[in-house]
């Protein structure tokens, strides 16, 4: 288990010794503080509003389809390029510590980076606003819940190609369909479910039945219904941490599947 | 220390690693030697549970299983990947540190061993220094500190002079060298040099199986037989008649064998081939003679040209020989002589070539017009009624092409590239007197003279 926490802290080291990861961060904190202050100034002074619009909102969303899979084609498809990965597998260390290393690497590395909205929250309380703080802290830590879904999910997609540019893209490809995953359900259930009615009632009762199924699959909504709000529901924090488990666990499979491919 | 019985790796239809079975005892030092592709860094993988073997019946490194035990294992062994995977964003401080903390290491034992091992290899200077700004020869160095850092039971080291220069693989072996007093060590090479200058047993593979195992002397005795060759004395003087002083050493003890060869200058190169050291025999008849000598010196077969003839000679020794491109092989013949490792003399195979004559030497080498060849090579194989070709093209016929030799072909070559002088058809008679000796002044030599004249 310690070789977990080993891995992990190389990794960050790793992160931060390259130009990379500064980069990364240079580019979206200053695009995190214009869309902040255009919404601070636009809302006249709505500092929640403002807050949600770089920890919640769409560029936030942006933001998670984009970094994740970039952090992961860094954490598992260069080390593959370089032939590291060879040195980490014959370490006295599972594949799981790996993996789990790597991922907590990612997580902390973009906690990092949401926190900043944390400080512009600090900032304004200095200068006289009322942030609502409960729901700041909420929505850093569905934030980063979030997050973690999206990194796992990177990091799986990170272990199917040594080649980091297509490791990239497969992993801004599989976090758009898992974000879109209710849509293309409904468009699934649209198709399948009159199949299964006989009669308009039947079909309506059952179309309500998929589509509550449905939202539950809704990541946002999740997000937005509790953590947004300063609401820490148990349930939401499971829902994010299967999804999360359930990737790393494939990506260690993955990782084991890549010995056998050789 | 690393038990292995019949290993095999299959990716997909093709086996790179097949049936493979060998031990190492503890503190051995083994080499284990093939051509690029053979399957030794798939078998070093397997070992360090990089990879998982298709099937093995022992697979044991340290005393433990691999497979099942592949953490126990792993905590066991140094492995230097061939590639030399470090984190170029590191310094080599924190390289070291990194896989002591894999390896469990606290706090105390890192802050001796670090340190230790740095020295060990001849680095402690670097230790702030940035990994990826390393030299090829120092990223080996810091390799190599990586895999000594929790000072294994085992060290597994893939290629681990690849890439150097000359100094650097030298220094590099000797620092192996060193290292193989207090571990039990496996590397891979595809330079022969490098092995023999190593370790003490050598396993050799080829297509992933396993054709030569032990101690250099044992292979080479082993081989030596099959392949042709025990080694022989060199012998260069002024003589005069190369062919009466040739009878005359026949005449010596023990001798089995003599071969005239080139001629530079005023001096014949002779092969002596016989039973013992036949140096004295021969320093004394040429005192007795008068001769002028140049060169006489005993001639081993090495590993090197063993291992060459094992390897492509192993499956396509009875490929018959195309000469393309023929040039006279004036240059490949100073070449090799002053190689110091491999006479120009050695007779590839010569029941093959005997065969293609169709001509058992019973008569006397003294029938053969041996000194007063005609100046052309091409000419001269004509002139003997059989096709010899004289090449340069290492291509010809492999690595186990002898480039010093004529080469003798039954059959026209298929498409003779360029414009050869390709001798004419044979002649029809192949008698003692078409022997194989075609005298062309420093063309190469006669690969035979009349064998059990002694």
């Amino acid at each position: 288990m310690s070789g977990v926490f080993v891995i992990a802290r190389r990794e960050l080291a790793g992160l931060f010794k390259a130009p990379f990861a500064w980069l990364l961060l240079l580019v979206v904190l200053v695009l995190n503080g214009m869309t902040f202050r255009a919404v601070l100034l636009q809302s006249g002074g709505n500092v929640s509003a403002s807050l949600d619009a770089v920890m919640a909102g769409r560029f936030f969303l942006f933001w998670l389809l984009l970094l994740p899979p970039l952090l992961a084609m860094r954490l598992v498809a260069e080390e593959t390029r370089t032939g590291t990965l060879e040195y980490l597998l014959t370490a006295p260390v599972s594949d799981a510590s790996v993996v789990v290393g790597k991922f907590i690497a990612g997580l902390g590395y973009l906690s990092v980076m949401w926190a900043s909205a944390l400080v512009y929250a600090f900032a304004m309380a200095r200068v006289g606003g009322h942030p609502d703080w409960p729901a700041v802290f909420g929505t850093y830590i569905g934030a980063v819940l979030l997050s973690s879904v999206f990194v796992a999910l990177g990091i799986l997609m990170g272990t199917l190609t040594g080649t980091p540019l297509l490791a990239a893209f497969l992993g801004v490809a599989a976090c758009v369909i898992w974000m879109l995953l209710p849509y293309f359900g409904s468009l699934l259930a649209d198709l399948v479910v009159p199949l299964f009615a006989d009669s308009g009632e039947a079909l309506a009762s059952i179309r309500l039945k998929v589509d509550a199924l449905l939202a539950n699959m809704d990541a946002i909504r999740h997000f937005q219904r509790s953590f947004q709000r300063g609401v820490f529901d148990s349930s939401e924090l499971v829902f994010f941490m299967s999804w999360t488990a359930l990737f790393l666990f494939l990506a260690t499979r993955s990782l084991e599947a890549r010995r056998w491919r050789g | 220390m690393i038990e292995v019985a019949h290993l095999t790796r299959r990716f997909g239809g093709t086996a790179a690693v097949d049936d493979l079975t060998f031990t190492l005892e503890k503190g051995e030092v083994v080499g284990f030697l093939g051509p690029n592709g053979a399957g030794k860094t798939t078998t070093m993988r397997i070992l360090t549970g990089y990879l998982p073997a298709t099937r093995a019946e022992v697979l044991r490194v340290a005393g433990h299983d691999v497979l099942r035990e592949s953490l126990a294992v792993r905590r066991r062994i140094g492995y230097l990947p061939e590639s030399v995977p470090l984190y170029p964003e590191l310094r080599v401080g924190e390289m070291l540190r990194f896989q002591g903390r894999l390896h469990g290491l606290d706090r105390a034992a890192l802050k001796a061993r670090v340190p230790a091992v740095l020295d060990r290899v001849g680095v402690l200077d670097r230790e702030r220094q940035l990994v990826g700004k390393l030299s090829r020869g120092l990223r080996q160095r810091v390799g190599l500190a990586v895999a000594l850092l929790p000072n294994p039971d085992v060290l597994i080291l893939d290629e681990p002079t690849s890439g150097l220069d000359p100094l650097q693989r030298r220094e590099v072996r000797a620092l192996i060298k060193d290292l193989a007093n207090e571990h039990t060590v496996l590397l891979s090479s595809h330079i022969l040099g490098e092995v023999e200058s190593i370790a003490a047993r050598v396993i050799i593979i080829h297509r992933g199986r396993k054709v030569a195992d032990g101690t250099q002397a044992e292979i080479v005795e082993r081989l030596a037989g099959s392949f042709g060759g025990r080694g022989h004395v060199r012998f260069e003087a002024f003589v005069g008649d190369a062919e009466a002083a040739a009878e005359l050493m026949r005449t010596l003890d023990g001798v089995a064998r003599v071969l005239v060869g080139e001629r530079v200058g005023i001096h014949h190169g002779f092969q002596v081939e016989g039973e013992g050291d036949l140096r004295e025999d021969l320093g004394a008849l040429a005192l007795a003679r008068g001769w002028a000598v140049r060169e006489l010196s005993r001639v081993e077969p090495t590993l090197e040209e063993l291992f060459t003839r094992l390897v492509t000679g192993g499956d396509e020794v009875a490929q018959p020989e195309l000469a393309v491109g023929a040039a006279p092989a004036q240059p490949a013949a100073h070449a090799r002589a002053a190689d110091p490792v491999g006479g120009p003399f050695l007779a590839v195979d010569q029941p093959a070539l005997l065969q293609a004559q169709g001509a058992p030497q019973g008569s006397g080498p003294s029938t053969s017009p041996r000194v007063a060849g005609p100046p052309s090579a091409a000419a001269a194989a004509s002139a003997e009624g059989g096709r010899v070709i004289y090449s340069l093209n290492p291509f010809d016929r492999g690595a186990q092409r002898d480039l010093s030799q004529p080469v003798r072909v039954d059959a026209p070559p298929a498409a003779p590239v360029g414009d050869v002088p390709l001798p004419p058809p044979p002649g029809p008679a192949p008698g003692p007197a078409t022997g194989p000796a075609t005298g062309s002044p420093g063309a190469g030599d006669a690969p035979e003279s009349a064998g059990g004249q002694a």
